[in-house]
C-alpha cells in the first residue's frame, strides 16, 4: 500500500509528466546508467521512433557523441556538478534518427530528482534550421570579407561602440597601419571628426535611422594617417547585419586629387573673370583715351579741307579727303567700341521697365534717320520686363537702325511685337522688310566688327548686332534672326518677365 | 567793342580749335588763353605779367589742367565776390557724372562736353555765341582798376 510520500511523489511525477507531454521541445529523461526513462511525443516525432521503441534504449542510440561524457556514471556528486555546469547552457550536438540520418541538435540539460534516484532530463532542441541559417551567415560574411578585400576603395567596418572590427587591404595602404594595428581601435583614430556623429551608440534603432539617412549620401571629412598626416576623404556608409548587431561598413575614398582639382578649377574660374574685367577695363580705357588724340587728327583734317579745298591741287584735295575719311571712320569706331565695353563693365541696374517706353525712347533717338528714310514703324502693345532701360533703349535703338538702314528702294517697313515663352520670358520679335541676310552668315553678323557689306553699300562699323548680343546675353536672354536674301529679317531677342504680374 | 572771353585749356590744339570756331561765329570776339588754373587766377586776379588784363565777359573752363585742375578754380571764381559774377561755362572731354555733379555744385553757370566731331564742336561754340553771347544778358561791367 502507498505511503503518504510515495503518494506525494507520485502525484508530482504525473504532474511532470504532464508537463513534459506539453512541450515544445523533445524531451528525453535519462538515468545515470545513460538509459532513456521517459520521452514525450516531440522526442517521438525528432527522433522518428514509436516511444517503447527508445524506452530502455541507450541515449547514446540518438545523441552518439557528446552526451554520455557529461553523465559521469560512478559518482552521482560529480553529475551533479557536472550537471550543474551544464544547466542552462544549450550544448551543440548530432542527433541520430531511426532512419540513421543525423541532424545538429541543442541541448539543454536539468537534473531530476526521483524515487530512483537522480535523473537527466534533457530538452533537445532541432537545430538544423538555424545551422543551415548559421552556415549561410558564414558564407556571406566570407563573401562579404572577400568583397572588402578586392574593394578598390579603403574599406572599415565599425560596430555600435565606434570600434573597427573589420578593414580590407585598401585601408591598410590608405591611413598606413597594418591590420592588427587598426582593429579594435576607435574609428575616431583615423576619421577624428564628423564619422562618430554618425554612429548613435546608446540606441540600436537610431543608429539604424541615421544610417537609412545616410545611404548613398557621399559625406566630405578629413582623414588621418598613422604618420598624423591629414588628408580629404569622401565616405559612404551602409549598414550590415550581423551576429554581434548592426555595424556600419563605410566605403573610404581619398579625395585629394578631387579637391586639388576643384581648387585648380575654382583658381583657374576666378582668373579668367579677372582677365575678363581686365581687358574689358581695357577696352574702355582704350577708346576713351583714344579719342582725345583722334580728336585733333579729325578736326585738323576737317578744319584743313574746309578751308583749303580747291585752294591747293586737286592732290592735296584727294589726300585731305582721305585723311579726313579715315579719322572720320576711325572715330565712329572707337565709339561704337566705347559703347560695346560700357555695356560690360557698368553693372546692370535691372528694374522693371516698360519696353514700349523703352522702344519710344530708341525713336526719338532715330528720328533723324527715320525721316530721312520715310520708314514706318509700327508695334504691337509691349510688356514690361526687367532689364536695365539705358540696355533696353540701346538695344531696340541698334535693331531698327540696321532695320531701316539695310533695305532695297521703297519705304522701310519695321514691326515690333512680343509673345510670352515659358512662364518667365518674353520673346520680342523685330521684324523688317529689308535685303534680308543669308543663312551661312547668321551666326557670324553678331560677331564683333563684322560687317556684310562694302564700305561703300553702306557705312557702318559692325559693332551694332555685337552690341546687341552682349546686351541681351547679359540679361540671360538670347538673340537669333530668321531671314531669307531678298525676304526681309526677323531679329528674335528674349528678356525676363518683370518679377510682378501684370 | 570786343567780348572778352577767358579760355582756360592746357591743350594747344583744342585752344587752337575754339579760336577757329568762334572767329566764324562772331568777329567781335578777343579770346584769352590761359594754359593752366594757376595762370588763369593770375589773370582774373591781374597779378604779376597780367596786371593789365581784360576783366572777361565770359569763362570757358575745361577740368582737367596742370597746376590747378578746373574744379578748384571754379571753386575760387565762385567764392570770389568779384568774380562769382562772372558766367563761367566747363568746357571739357568728360561726361562722367561725378563730375558733372560737383561742377554745377561748385555753382558753374552750365556743363558742356566737348563733342568728338568737329562739326559738332563747330555747332556747340556757335549755340555758346547764340545763347550767352547773344540773347543772354551779361552784368555790366565794373569799372576797371
Amino acid at each position: 500500500m502507498p505511503n503518504a510520500a510515495e503518494k506525494h511523489l507520485a502525484q508530482m511525477e504525473s504532474k511532470y509528466h504532464g508537463l513534459l507531454e506539453a512541450a515544445p521541445d523533445a524531451m528525453v529523461v535519462v538515468n545515470q546508467g545513460g538509459d532513456i526513462v521517459l520521452l514525450n511525443l516531440q522526442a517521438e516525432k525528432q527522433f522518428g521512433y514509436r516511444r517503447d521503441e527508445l524506452l530502455g534504449q541507450k541515449v547514446t542510440n540518438i545523441i552518439p557523441k557528446g552526451f554520455a561524457e557529461r553523465l559521469i556514471a560512478d559518482d552521482l556528486r560529480s553529475a551533479e556538478d557536472a550537471l550543474a555546469q551544464q544547466i542552462g547552457t544549450g550544448i551543440e550536438l548530432i542527433g541520430r534518427r531511426k532512419d540513421g540520418g543525423e541532424f545538429p541538435i541543442e541541448l539543454m540539460l536539468s537534473p531530476l530528482e526521483s524515487a530512483e534516484g537522480i535523473l537527466v532530463t534533457a530538452a533537445i532542441r532541432d537545430i538544423s534550421a538555424r545551422k543551415t541559417d548559421e552556415k549561410h551567415l558564414a558564407q556571406m560574411e566570407s563573401k562579404y570579407r572577400g568583397l572588402l578585400e578586392a574593394a578598390p576603395d579603403a574599406m572599415v567596418v565599425v560596430n555600435q561602440g565606434g570600434d573597427i572590427v573589420l578593414l580590407n587591404l585598401q585601408a591598410e595602404k590608405q591611413f598606413g597601419y597594418r591590420r592588427d594595428e587598426l582593429l579594435g581601435q576607435k574609428v575616431k583614430n583615423i576619421i577624428p571628426v564628423g564619422f562618430a556623429e554618425r554612429l548613435i551608440a546608446d540606441d540600436l534603432r537610431s543608429a539604424e535611422d541615421a544610417l537609412a539617412q545616410q545611404i548613398g549620401t557621399g559625406i566630405e571629412l578629413i582623414a588621418r594617417r598613422k604618420d598624423g598626416g591629414e588628408f580629404p576623404i569622401e565616405i559612404m556608409l551602409s549598414p550590415l547585419a550581423s551576429a554581434e548587431g548592426t555595424l556600419v561598413t563605410a566605403a573610404i575614398r581619398d579625395i585629394s586629387v578631387r579637391k586639388a582639382a576643384e581648387a585648380n578649377l575654382l583658381q583657374k574660374v576666378n582668373e579668367l573673370y579677372r582677365s575678363n574685367e581686365e581687358l574689358e577695363q581695357f577696352a574702355y580705357f582704350a577708346s576713351h583715351d583714344l579719342q582725345e588724340p583722334l580728336r585733333m587728327v579729325a578736326s585738323y583734317t576737317q578744319l584743313l579741307s574746309r578751308r583749303y579745298k580747291g585752294k591747293l591741287d586737286s592732290d592735296a584735295d584727294e589726300f585731305i579727303a582721305f585723311a579726313v575719311d579715315g579719322a572720320s571712320r576711325m572715330q565712329r569706331l572707337i565709339q561704337d567700341l566705347l559703347a560695346y565695353s560700357r555695356v560690360g563693365s557698368k553693372g546692370m541696374n535691372l528694374l522693371n521697365v516698360s519696353s514700349e517706353d523703352a522702344l519710344q525712347q530708341a525713336l526719338v533717338n532715330l528720328r533723324g534717320a527715320i525721316e530721312e528714310s520715310g520708314a514706318l514703324v509700327t508695334h504691337d502693345p509691349l510688356p514690361v520686363v526687367l532689364a536695365d532701360e539705358m540696355q533696353l533703349i540701346l538695344l531696340f535703338q541698334n535693331l531698327v537702325a540696321n532695320a531701316i538702314k539695310y533695305q532695297k528702294p521703297g519705304v522701310p517697313l519695321v514691326h515690333i511685337s512680343a509673345a510670352r515663352s515659358g512662364g518667365k520670358k518674353w520673346l520680342f520679335a523685330v521684324r523688317d522688310n529689308g535685303l534680308g541676310i543669308d543663312p551661312q552668315y547668321f551666326e557670324r553678323i553678331f560677331g564683333l566688327f563684322q560687317r556684310l557689306h562694302k564700305r561703300e553699300e553702306f557705312a557702318g562699323t559692325g559693332i551694332g548686332l555685337a552690341i546687341c548680343k552682349k546686351i541681351v546675353e547679359r540679361h540671360g536672354g538670347r538673340i537669333f534672326v530668321e531671314s531669307q536674301p531678298g525676304q526681309g529679317s526677323t531679329f528674335r531677342f528674349s528678356l525676363p518677365a518683370s518679377k510682378e504680374k501684370l | 567793342m570786343p567780348i572778352e572771353i577767358l579760355l582756360v585749356d592746357d591743350s594747344p590744339g583744342d585752344v587752337r580749335l575754339t579760336q577757329e570756331a568762334f572767329r566764324d561765329a562772331n568777329s567781335l570776339i578777343k579770346l584769352h588763353v590761359a594754359a593752366d588754373g594757376v595762370e588763369a587766377m593770375a589773370f582774373l586776379r591781374r597779378e604779376g605779367p597780367h596786371i593789365h588784363a581784360p576783366r572777361p565777359d565770359l569763362i570757358l573752363l575745361d577740368l582737367n589742367l596742370p597746376k590747378m585742375d578746373g574744379r578748384e578754380v571754379l571753386a575760387q571764381i565762385k567764392e570770389d565776390d568779384d568774380l562769382k559774377t562772372i558766367p563761367t561755362l566747363i568746357l571739357t572731354t568728360s561726361d562722367a557724372e561725378a563730375d558733372i555733379v560737383k561742377s554745377y555744385r561748385l555753382q558753374a553757370n552750365c556743363y558742356l562736353n566737348k563733342p568728338v566731331r568737329f562739326d559738332a564742336f563747330e555747332s556747340l561754340v556757335k549755340s555758346i555765341n547764340d545763347f550767352w553771347l547773344t540773347k543772354v544778358k551779361l552784368p555790366p561791367q565794373a569799372p576797371s582798376g
